[in-house]
Parts: structure tokens; C-alpha cells; sequence
């Protein structure tokens, strides 16, 4: 048979020589051989040791016809496979042809999530082949429907796309100004708020090393997620000592967040956390945004609030999901409730400190009839907050009385 | 019943031999030839073990090999080696635009040479250089760089040295193994920079595993060693480092050049 021919011409070692003598020999099968024309026999010399070194035979090394220095060198291939795994497929249809690459688009092109993906697998982008012989991993969360919810990959896409910034975005000016006592308020307000973003911010950050790298949509779920809560910490911080005061991180929330960083399991901390927790903030956070005494603090309020409808969206998606699929998952999930609330029997009702700062923020002044209107509406949010939850927690597939059950074993700390 | 390990001697002249042979232990298990090594800090001291009945096989350079050869007296068994070691090569190099057309041109110039041990940048150049008809010990001014005495080479630092003392005009020719080159070529461009190679010699065997004539597990052990596949993901890191793709039954073939060079240059 002859050989394949490949002119490398002036090309040396280091500078493209093998990679073209690589890639030429790519097409060539084990046994078979391959000439490659040289300029000089210097160059036929190192090519000569390369070849041994990367496994192949060489066979011959002559003279070229015509030019007096060419070199011809003859290589053999050697069985010898670069790399182990099974062989890439042939080439596929492009994707993103309308200029737009979904992470459901190449999910659907490489192949859909496993229902259990292998707890020692490396770390093998979607698509990729798997080279065996690496290091053995112990991933904690390798089955996809604890994980998975609907429009998961979705939810991660619109997250990247609506990342604010929390130093240039919020018109920090208004911030100063604003009488003592409300600005008091105010930061007893938001710095309940940012104690209350650490656990959202935890609890997401302690699952995401243990999702097994073959779900990819719910690694880049959580890490939105933990990159948001950084950002809600970051802006209510910042608010809370903004106006010049600082305020209390009560012992109580302090409690009350504890026991949400002790939930270990995935589902349960998504019922806590995402459907109960982040649920409650939404209607605390449209609560601020619509009563705060600063464009600073609304602000702040309007793009946290903006983020934790996709947290809570995820939540119910999730919990929804692990109702359906499974029979026992509901009464698993009622029960993790039940413990938590167990555990907060201290507990009784909001704390008054943030009560009283909610009603003098909203209020905005000491006169009697502005904070008997503003203790109204805290008294109404509380109800609404409880309302809400229970339209929740029927979202999330559970029957009303027990929505109802749950929504009242809620943490009065409200995450 | 329980077989007694066959004792494998080597020399550690990197912290990557434990690694390999920490690799390879569970492989030689599991392929049937329980095996065990013991490192030694050179040569002579693996050649003497090997002499001594301490070891059962040593994984030898070429120079060792050929020195073990001799107190053995001919009879050494010689086992397997690995696919880079059958056609080595010494390469001569230059600094680019000085190459050389015959190896005579090099009388009255500066020659440097590896370790004073080592077959391929030192022994062995010189031999090839006079096949050539170049003495180049009377007729080069030689510029030796005797580091890492007892290794063989297996470091690859006089090489290195030989390299440098090109780049900086301390010499103007130079000895190096073609396998040494190719790697920095790819490696670490920068120890190659502004220099080629002006002549390659002829090809000879490098390490090879040798056993006492006495001992009587050394076919097995090199049939089950033939047998290792770089294709096998248990063993495929081990064998990057060792720099091995495949085992090749050995010979003494390639060595007769190595044993006329030590002899002529007073090594036996």
C-alpha cells in the first residue's frame, strides 16, 4: 500500500513539526505509514526521536529526490492510542443557528440528564467523552429528580441575564438625610434583611460541590442562586449602614436561620429555604419597596425582590416535581417541617424590634395617626405573608389543609 | 500457595519512581507475577545487589547493564526493555548555521559532553565520533559536565549543562541523547533555542531488565510485563512516566557498541 505523504517542509520540532505529523497520523491506521518531506537532516533527526517518543516506528530516512537537504522520513504507526474513552462521534449539525445557544439546546443535542449519573465521574462537560483512568470523585448528589426541576436551564439563563450591581445601581444618595429614628428603622430593617441573605446564601452554597457534574443546569442554578444571595448581602449591608447607624443582628434570627443551615437534604432545604423562606421575603420585600422613606432602600428592595421570585419559581418547581415522582416524598417533606419548627418552640412571633422598625419606616414619623395606619399595614402583611404562602405551598402540590399546616408552622422569624 | 514476590531493583533518580512502581505493584498482582521493588541511590549499588543475589532483576541503564554483563560473565539474562529504548541515538548538536558536514570538522574545537557515566552523552559519543575518525579526546577540547556521578544520565541535567555551555558560547559542539532532545524540543523550547542538531549516530539499545543466569522467574516475570497495555487506564499514568508505550522482548544486540566503547575507554 502506499504510504500517505504529508510536506512539513521547514517546520521543526516545537514549532508545528509534530503537530502536523500528529494530525497526518490521525488518518493513518496502526501498522500503516506515513512519509513526511524535511528540509534538512537535522530535521529529520529530531523528528526521528520524536516518532519513537510518541510511540509510532520509524522505518526509513532517505534523501529526497531534487532538493539536495530534503529529507524523507518514513514513520509506521504505532497501536499505541492517545487517548482511552470510547471515540468521538462524527461530526453533528451546528447548533445555535438562529444566534442564540440554549443550555436545553445542548441538552437536547448531547443527550438528556441521567437519572443517576456515576458518583465517582470527573468533572466531563455535557457532550464530552469521558477518558477513563482519572481520579475517582464521591459526589453526594447523583440522582437527577432530588435535584431537578422544570425549566431549570431556563431559570439559570434569565438569573445571568438579570444580574444587577450593587455598587453603581442604587441611587446611594437618597440614602442620607432621613430623620434619626427612621434611619433607625431602616437599618434594624435592613440588617435583619442581610443576616437573613448569609442563610439564603449558605444553604444553596453548601449543596452546589456535591451535584454531581453531569447536572450542569442545577450546578448553574446554584451558583445564580449563591451569586444573588452574595449581591442581596452586599446591597442590604450596605443600606444598613449607609444612613450612618448600625443596628442589631438578633439572637433570635440568628436561631431561626441555624436550624435552616443544619437541613442537610436537598429537597427539604428547597421546601425551607426556597418555597417557605425566600416565599415570605417576597412579600416582605415588595413590603419595603412600597413603604421604604428612600429611593436607596426601595431600590434595593425592588432588584432582591426581582431575584427571589426565580428562587421561589425554582422551589415550588422542585418540590412539585419530587410530590409527583414520588409517593412519600410530601409526608418526608411535611415531616422536615415539623422538625425545624421543632427546634424554634422558643420562638414566639415576629420579633418586636423588627416589627416596631417595619411600622417606623413606614410610618416615617412619631405622630400617632401616621403609626397607627403604618401598624395596620405590618399587622395586614403578616396576613398576607401567610396567605401566600399557603397559595405556595398548593402550587407546590400539596392538599390546602396541609398548605395550611405548613404556612403556620412557619418560622416566625419568617426564613 | 502464596508466591514469593519477584524483587525488582531500580535506581531513584526521581521522586516519580515510587509513583510508578507504586502503580505497577497492584498490576503485576493482579496480572499473576506478585511483584517488589527495592530503590537504590546509583548504579553500582544495584549492579553489586544484582550481583549479590539482594535483588532478583535490575532495571538498568544501558552502561549498568553492560558493567553487570561483564562480572557476570556473559551469561546475564537480559528480559525486556521499552519501546523507546531499542533505537536510541546520540545526537551532536550546534548552534544553528555551525553545523558541521563530516564529524572530522570537529578537530580543534570544544566538545561537551554529559556525565562521564552516561552511555548516551558521553560514552557512547565518543565512540561514535572515532568509528568517524575523530579522537576526539586528543583532537576536541572536551568540556565534560560529570553531574548526578552514578545516575547514568537518568536525570538529564549534564545534558542540560551541555546544552547551556552551547547557548553561551562555551562550546561548539555537543553530545546529548536524541530522546533527550526531542523532549525539550516540545517541553522547554527554551533550552533548544538558536541550536540544531548537526548529526545523529547510529541507533543502540538503551535500559533494559537484567537477571542473574541463576534465576529462574525471569521469562515469566517478562512475559506478564510484555503483556501491560497502555491502553489499560490503571496503569497508562505509570507508564507516561516511565516514558513507555509498550514493552518489548529484549536482546543483546543493541550493546555491543556500548561494551567496545566502555572497554576501549577503560569503563571494564
Amino acid at each position: 500500500m502506499t504510504p500517505r505523504r504529508v510536506v512539513a517542509d521547514e517546520l521543526e520540532l516545537g514549532a508545528g513539526l509534530e503537530v502536523l505529523v500528529a494530525a497526518a497520523l490521525e488518518g493513518v491506521a496502526p501498522g500503516e505509514r506515513l512519509e513526511v518531506q524535511v528540509a534538512s537532516p537535522g530535521i529529520a533527526h529530531e523528528l526521528a526521536a520524536w516518532t519513537r517518543l510518541a510511540g509510532h516506528e520509524l522505518v526509513g530516512q532517505t534523501a529526497s529526490d531534487g532538493r539536495r537537504a530534503a529529507q524523507r522520513v518514513t514513520i509506521r504507526r504505532g497501536s499505541a492510542r492517545r487517548v482511552l474513552g470510547d471515540e468521538a462521534p462524527p461530526r453533528a449539525e451546528p447548533l445555535g443557528a438562529d444566534g442564540r445557544l440554549g443550555l436545553d439546546e445542548v441538552r437536547a443535542a448531547t443527550g438528556p440528564a441521567p437519572a443517576h449519573a456515576p458518583p465517582a465521574g470527573g468533572l466531563v462537560p455535557l457532550g464530552a467523552i469521558a477518558e477513563p483512568g482519572g481520579p475517582r470523585y464521591h459526589w453526594a448528589l447523583s440522582e437527577r429528580d432530588r435535584l431537578w426541576a422544570r425549566e431549570l436551564a431556563l431559570l439559570a439563563e434569565i438569573a445571568a441575564r438579570e444580574q444587577w450591581d450593587a455598587t453603581e445601581d442604587i441611587p446611594w444618595e437618597a440614602a442620607a438625610g432621613l430623620p434619626d429614628d427612621v434611619e433607625r428603622a431602616v437599618s434594624q430593617v435592613m440588617t435583619y434583611i442581610a443576616q437573613n441573605e448569609y442563610a439564603a446564601f449558605y444553604v444553596p452554597a453548601r449543596f452546589l460541590p456535591q451535584v454531581n457534574p453531569q447536572y450542569a443546569e442545577v450546578l448553574l442554578w446554584l451558583a445564580s442562586h449563591v451569586h444573588d444571595e452574595a449581591r442581596h448581602l452586599e446591597v442590604f449591608t450596605k443600606r444598613a449602614v449607609a444612613g450612618g447607624v448600625r443596628s442589631h443582628a438578633l439572637a433570635s434570627t440568628e436561631l431561626s436561620l441555624h436550624t435552616l443551615l443544619e437541613e442537610h437534604d436537598f429537597s427539604n432545604a428547597a421546601l425551607l429555604l426556597n418555597v417557605l423562606g425566600e416565599g415570605t421575603f417576597l412579600d416582605l420585600l415588595r413590603f419595603v419597596e412600597r413603604h421604604a422613606p428612600d429611593a436607596a432602600t426601595a431600590t434595593a428592595a425592588r432588584l432582591a425582590h426581582r431575584d427571589e421570585r426565580r428562587h421561589v419559581h425554582f422551589g415550588i418547581a422542585h418540590v412539585r416535581r419530587r410530590i409527583a415522582g414520588d409517593p412519600d416524598a410530601a409526608a418526608a417533606l411535611v415531616a422536615a417541617a415539623e422538625a425545624r419548627a421543632a427546634k424554634l418552640t422558643s420562638l414566639s412571633g415576629i420579633s418586636p424590634l423588627l416589627s416596631e422598625a417595619l411600622t417606623l419606616m413606614s410610618a416615617r414619623s412619631r405622630q400617632p395617626a401616621e403609626l397607627s395606619e403604618a401598624a395596620a399595614e405590618v399587622q395586614a402583611l403578616l396576613v398576607t405573608m401567610h396567605d401566600n404562602r399557603q397559595r405556595r405551598l398548593r402550587a407546590a402540590g400539596f392538599d390546602p389543609a396541609t398548605a395550611r399546616y405548613l404556612s403556620e408552622l412557619h418560622t416566625p422569624n419568617l426564613m | 500457595m502464596t508466591k514469593l514476590p519477584v524483587l525488582v531493583g531500580c535506581v531513584a533518580y526521581h521522586p516519580r519512581i515510587v509513583t510508578i512502581w507504586e502503580g505497577f505493584l497492584p498490576w503485576f498482582e493482579r496480572a499473576g507475577a506478585p511483584t517488589d521493588y527495592v530503590l537504590y541511590s546509583n548504579y553500582e549499588r544495584l549492579v553489586d545487589a544484582l550481583l549479590a543475589g539482594e535483588v532478583d532483576i535490575a532495571w538498568n541503564t544501558n552502561t549498568a547493564y553492560v558493567a553487570a554483563e561483564e562480572r557476570i560473565g556473559g551469561d546475564a539474562q537480559v528480559l525486556a526493555m521499552r519501546d523507546v529504548d531499542a533505537d536510541f541515538a546520540t545526537v551532536i548538536v550546534t548552534r544553528r548555521g555551525e553545523a558541521f558536514g563530516h564529524p572530522g570538522e570537529l578537530a580543534g574545537r570544544r566538545l561537551a559532553l554529559g556525565s562521564r557515566d552516561s552511555g548516551h552523552a558521553a560514552i557512547l559519543p565518543l565512540h561514535y565520533l572515532a568509528q568517524e575518525g575523530l579522537d576526539a579526546a586528543s583532537e576536541c577540547e572536551l568540556v565534560r559536565f560529570d553531574t548526578d556521578l552514578g545516575k547514568h544520565g537518568d536525570t538529564g541535567d549534564s545534558e542540560l549543562h551541555v546544552l547551556r555551555a552551547l547557548r553561551e558560547g562555551r562550546a561548539d559542539a555537543g553530545a546529548i541523547g536524541d530522546a533527550t532532545w526531542a523532549l525539550l524540543r516540545t517541553s522547554a523550547p527554551q533550552e533548544t533555542d538558536g541550536l540544531e542538531i548537526a548529526w545523529r549516530s547510529p541507533t543502540y539499545y538503551h535500559c533494559n531488565f537484567t537477571a542473574l543466569p541463576s534465576f529462574e522467574g525471569g521469562r515469566a516475570w517478562a512475559q506478564a510485563l510484555l503483556t501491560m497495555s497502555y491502553d489499560d487506564a490503571s496503569v497508562r499514568t505509570e507508564m507516561d512516566l516511565e516514558g513507555v508505550k509498550r514493552w518489548l522482548p529484549a536482546d543483546k544486540s543493541g550493546y555491543a557498541d556500548l561494551t567496545a566503547a566502555m572497554r576501549a575507554q577503560g569503563y571494564l
